[in-house]
């Protein structure tokens, strides 16, 4: 990994449109969920104007469907922060994990391309950086695309409104979850990586039960994290 | 109203807010670490898992439907190599299921 990270680190146009050609097809997936999120931003009272805004200032499909829980009355604020911190807190460890590439780039650079990290695009980029590819632009080409299909489908959400039915009943709800099957695949590494996912996998279906709401992916992503640091020196 | 709209926009700037913070700050805390052979077995480990958590934490709240797209996506993944043809697949099985559910 450390060998990986000391190729020359950059964002370029061109891996800014690898980012948007690699992540393009999912993108038009994401479509969809923008879609369903506006519905049911209308129909939580948020206006078009607030739903547009949200996706593109906050641009995370999990807190901004947490959020709607608390929307149409006089909002508690410190609930609903916890809550989208909570749901949100997963980003630390994508941006930490992606660290030993992002911290050859200037602090300006890195946090404004970090502006547009998601699950997809980091998934999509950490392979290509994995594979020697120290080019930044990707995650950044990716997370423009992402974020563009997402604010388009919130509007298209928000406009058509409850006329367009529960969109579930197309499949579109599971495209996150198939999407992370088929990195876990492609990047698979063999016997190492079977015990922290494991112990991530059992830690995330306790934690559904016994943590509040988005507690369980940190946790569990931290567990399987630390399995494969304590592992680490005993092979 | 007027207020409640106000306190609308003052809600999602917060929310921003919070949310960029958590993008930046795990880039940020590792610029103050040494990357040791271990923290990077740690965060290659993490990586896997994050993605690990999600997927199983979805099969456990989803029903049938869900494990069957995930499952499905999964068999199309090892053996095309093709993550769309794995996304479509899941997706698909989806959509079928929820059409004979209902």
């Amino acid at each position: 990994m450390a060998e990986t990270a000391r190729s020359t680190v950059r964002i370029t146009t061109g891996g800014i449109l690898s980012g948007l050609r690699g992540l393009g097809p999912i993108a038009i997936f994401v479509v969809p969920f923008g879609i369903a999120y506006g519905v049911a931003a209308i129909e939580r009272g948020v206006t078009l104007d607030q739903s547009v805004l949200m996706s593109l200032l906050i641009f995370s499909g999990a807190a901004q469907f947490a959020a709607l829980e608390f929307w149409g009355g006089p909002i508690p604020t410190i609930s609903l922060l916890l809550t989208v911190f909570a749901v949100s807190a997963r980003l630390i460890l994508m941006g930490a994990t992606l660290s030993p590439w992002l911290s050859q780039l200037s602090r300006p650079r890195r946090m404004l391309a970090l502006a547009v990290l998601s699950d997809l695009n980091f998934a999509d980029s950490y392979i290509a950086l994995r594979r020697g590819d120290g080019d930044i632009g990707r995650l950044v080409g990716g997370g423009l695309g992402l974020c563009g299909a997402w604010i388009a489908g919130t509007a298209i959400g928000a406009i058509a409104g409850a006329s367009l039915g529960d969109l579930d009943r197309f499949g579109i709800d599971v495209i996150m979850a198939t999407f992370f099957v088929a990195t876990l695949i492609g990047q698979w590494e063999g016997k190492g990586n079977l015990v922290p996912a494991v112990v991530a996998a059992a830690v995330a279906v306790i934690g559904l039960y016994t943590l509040p709401a988005g507690w369980n992916i940190l946790i569990a992503a931290l567990a399987g994290g630390l399995a494969g640091g304590v592992l680490h020196r005993g092979r | 109203m007027e207020g409640n709209a106000a306190s609308s926009y003052a809600a999602i700037l917060l929310m921003a807010l919070v949310v960029y913070a958590t993008r930046v700050a795990g880039a940020e805390l590792m610029t103050m670490i040494r990357i040791t052979p271990r923290i990077g077995a740690f965060l290659k480990s993490m990586a896997t898992s994050v993605l690990v958590a999600i997927v199983a934490a979805e099969m456990a709240r989803g029903s049938l439907r869900e494990s069957a797209a995930i499952l499905g996506a999964a068999a199309v993944m090892l053996l095309t190599r093709k993550p769309m043809a794995a996304i479509s697949a899941g997706v698909a099985i989806a959509a079928v299921y929820s059409g004979i559910a209902v």
